[in-house]
């Protein structure tokens, strides 16, 4: 069940990132910490280009398998196959909120309130998946399901590893940004210096 | 387990009249990950003390292919085993380098000369270690502290390490790192014996698992069957609120 393992993994990946940026927001919007735009943006970035783009085609890979052997949590499937149809449309929503704020400081609380959405519905999304369709897909998905499943995430994960070159580092990018992040939450490195 | 690094074969620490872990044997693969989960006051910690000779027990501790009747912390760095203190105890007037240089002092001792050489991998490993390195200890944030710990541990280039509660006190996303970097350490071939509270961040980078409960093993198994047993799930996964925690602040 290397596949679920995968998921979880990146599950929490996410929520650690979401919780990061909900604590900047929180202590910038207390006048506590000085923004560092940057790394608002790295940050969002990731939630789009791993999360949005990378993550969820895996999981509708997996939950393809699970509708396929039952039609338990045919409706929490449907629910989450629109979710993830509309990654687009909410990764956008955010991205044009925080490009509000990097134009104009005063636009904070925009971004604050939309990133607060975001997260909220996230965790309501990885909850459904987690609390509803794993263990449905624990249940189900046969010997033979899994051992294409698993070799399916295994295969992904080497192609876009970040070490080919074929693909972002995303484990890279991830250090980097608890690197750059204020302690307590990160360590506290300074401001964040993208790539060229 | 073939290869095992470490064999504990009826272990029992007594506080008092009070026994505190109770004939329990649980062993360590070379190149593994292996953790000890479990709740407040199972005897996680004092389970990896009394291995490490830290505290008195009896039973019999098999490492490196040498029995050990009286585990002695001195001996047992010398030979290959370190431990990561839950409290990190780190020198804070001291800097990040001379707390570094302090980790390879037994093997100084030794006569080994390649302190200077473990400490740029050290370094490698934890980025912000380098950058600070002339830095009081007493000066770095929490997830530093741990970093530095481990990577105290690390100058005595050992071959199993011990970590207690690692991701105690620390942020989701330091956590992250914090794991990702045992992860690491796992692939240059270091074999880890981890205890934690945090039992889903633990089993996720895990091979092997134990469950402590009350001084004694309640379980046991490879990692991902534990991940999936639903009795592990009720009590240390959780149902509902796994992200709660992380995404209320």
């Amino acid at each position: 069940m290397e596949a679920l393992r995968i998921i979880s993994d990146e599950h929490r990946s996410l929520a650690a990132l979401l919780h990061a940026i909900r604590f900047m927001l929180k202590e910038a919007m207390a006048g506590r910490l000085t923004p560092d735009l940057k790394l608002f943006e790295a940050m969002v970035h990731y939630l789009d280009a791993y999360a949005e783009q990378r993550h969820h085609p895996k999981e509708d890979l997996l939950f393809g398998y699970l509708a396929e052997r039952t039609t338990e949590g045919a409706a929490a499937l449907a629910t989450l196959g629109t979710q993830h149809a509309a990654a687009a449309e909410r990764i956008a929503t955010l991205q044009q909120a925080l490009a509000g704020f990097v134009a104009d400081p005063a636009q904070l609380p925009v971004f604050s309130a939309a990133f607060d959405h975001y997260a909220d519905f996230y965790r309501g999304h990885m909850m459904l998946e987690e609390d509803t369709v794993l263990p449905l897909i624990r249940q189900h998905l046969t010997a033979e399901d899994w051992v294409a499943v698993n070799a399916a995430f295994v295969a992904e994960q080497h192609a876009k590893s970040g070490k080919t070159g074929h693909s972002e580092d995303f484990a890279g990018l991830f250090s980097r940004l608890v690197a750059a992040a204020p302690a307590p939450i990160g360590l506290g490195g300074g401001a964040f210096v993208p790539l060229p | 387990m073939a290869n095992n690094v470490l064999e504990v074969k009826g272990l029992s620490v007594a506080y008092g009249k009070v026994e505190a872990v109770s004939k329990i044997s649980l062993s360590v693969g070379e190149g593994k990950i292996v953790t000890v989960i479990g709740p407040n006051g199972a005897g996680k910690t004092t389970t990896l003390s009394a291995i490490m000779g830290l505290l008195p027990s009896s039973g019999q501790v098999t490492f490196d292919g040498s029995i050990e009747q009286v585990p002695e912390v001195e001996r047992m760095v010398v030979r290959g085993m370190n431990l990561v203190p839950e409290k990190r105890e780190l020198f804070g007037s001291m800097s990040i380098e001379d707390n570094l240089l302090l980790g390879a002092f037994q093997r100084s001792r030794q006569g080994h000369r390649d302190h200077r050489e473990t400490m740029e991998d050290v370094f490698a490993l934890f980025p912000r270690l380098k950058e600070r390195r002339q830095q009081a200890a007493g000066t770095m944030s929490g997830g530093e502290r741990q970093m530095l710990a481990v990577g105290r541990a690390l100058m005595a280039k050992p071959k199993l390490l011990m970590l207690d509660e690692p991701s105690l006190g620390l942020a989701p996303l330091i956590v992250r790192e914090i794991f990702r970097i045992i992860t690491e350490l796992r692939q240059r071939g270091v074999s880890i014996l981890l205890v934690e509270q945090n039992a889903r961040a633990a089993l996720q980078v895990a091979d092997y698992a134990y469950v402590l409960e009350n001084g004694g093993i309640k379980m046991q198994g490879e990692a991902e069957a534990l991940r999936n047993d639903p009795r592990v799930i009720e009590s240390y996964l959780g149902l509902a609120s796994k992200h709660q925690d992380m995404l209320s602040t």
